[in-house]
């Protein structure tokens, strides 16, 4: 079965100390806690993957249900694992959310080296923004690959999306497309269909 | 065409796999770096929650290759996630022994997993190609493809372990 996190405590003290054998992160004025998403989360996930598209200038490419989303996530083999960023309920947003983030990530294997993670999602709403919480997003994410003695963790960003490169790279990313020349190629649609029925039937 | 039977591997396939891995490595100038094993490849693959999947080509045995081997070529898929659309099968490697190729084998061995992909209700195949592999990009822009960094602008990054490490701190 793989790792459920146990709930890590952050809260505001602007100094660095230890909590129940976890390391907590001290932030100044805003509390927050990084947890594993429970199928109830799907509402709040399904709400900022959607704000998330938006940003990214794609949110036409966004086919998936929220029925899809619980049932993939919350299945004996899930395709996905998700951990969010709650906040108190006096820091919830104009309309009403305490879930204010999220990282969407999948275990998977490189040839090369074995287990891996693919990092597929990571967002912070903009009012939540500059105060840590994308980056504890990211280290809870490293710890998970950590304890499931991943070898590194993957994933894509937009060219144009100079605030995320920067924020990967301080975080020692490599930028294997600049760097080894790596494109991502995909079959959707049509293509695949046609594929497949061309698939041989031994 | 060369005779060929696509199916899914076993267990006892692991040392056929990681030879080919190598193979693989190898053209692509990659060897040095391979650091799976046997062990982990039959753990990771064959376990109660498998990290990958894997079809093999194999050849019958009056069809072996020049080293003896019948098992001839490989894909090794997994399932990942895009909350966007939804399940995707990522073809993570692909190949033919080059004493097998131009024969069909490495086409069949495409369309089976896209049948595969849609059996299983995923939007989409993906995988990486690099740049200057020309002849796999033409082969799969013949059958479709799209180029996603080229025509959309995605990057792929990678964070090594020990920066990993340094983060999960």
């Amino acid at each position: 079965m793989f790792l459920m996190l146990v709930g890590l405590l952050f809260r505001s003290k602007g100094q660095f100390s230890r909590f129940l054998g976890g390391l907590s992160w001290y932030y100044l004025k805003m509390d927050f806690t990084i947890r594993a998403a429970t199928p109830e989360d799907c509402i709040d996930i399904f709400r900022m993957t959607r704000e998330l598209s938006e940003y990214e200038k794609l949110s036409d490419q966004v086919k998936i249900s929220l029925e899809d989303l619980k049932r993939n996530g919350f299945c004996q083999n899930p395709f996905y694992r998700c951990l969010i960023a709650e906040v108190p309920e006096e820091h919830k947003t104009k309309d009403g959310h305490v879930n204010v983030g999220y990282a969407l990530f999948c275990y998977t294997y490189c040839t090369i080296k074995g287990k891996c993670v693919y990092l597929g999602d990571l967002y912070v709403m903009p009012e939540f923004r500059g105060k840590g919480i994308g980056k504890a997003l990211m280290s809870s994410v490293a710890k998970v690959a950590k304890e499931q003695q991943c070898t590194n963790l993957q994933l894509s960003v937009l060219d144009w999306n100079t605030p995320s490169m920067d924020f990967y790279i301080a975080k020692g990313a490599q930028d294997l497309t600049k760097s080894e020349g790596w494109h991502s190629l995909r079959f959707h649609g049509a293509a695949l269909d046609k594929l497949a029925e061309e698939a041989p039937k031994n | 065409m060369a005779d060929f039977n696509l199916r899914k591997a076993e267990p006892k396939d692991v040392t056929d796999i990681l030879r080919l891995i190598k193979e693989l490595a190898k053209f692509e100038e990659m060897e040095e770096q391979v650091v799976l094993t046997e062990k982990e490849l039959l753990e990771d693959g064959f376990g109660e929650h498998p990290f990958y999947h894997c079809l093999v080509a194999e050849v019958p045995a009056d069809r072996r290759s020049r080293d003896g081997h019948t098992v001839v070529g490989f894909a090794m898929y997994y399932f990942t996630y895009d909350p966007w659309i939804g399940k995707l099968l990522y073809l993570e490697d692909f190949y033919v022994m080059p004493e097998y190729q131009g024969y069909g084998m490495g086409s069949h061995i495409f369309k089976r997993l896209s049948e595969t992909a849609v059996k299983t209700r995923c939007s989409s195949m993906h995988f990486i190609v690099a740049e200057w592999n020309s002849k796999s990009i033409e082969f799969y822009k013949r059958r479709g493809a799209a180029d996603l960094s080229l025509e959309e602008g995605w990057r792929l990054f990678e964070i090594d372990k020990q920066s990993l490490l340094k983060m999960a701190k």
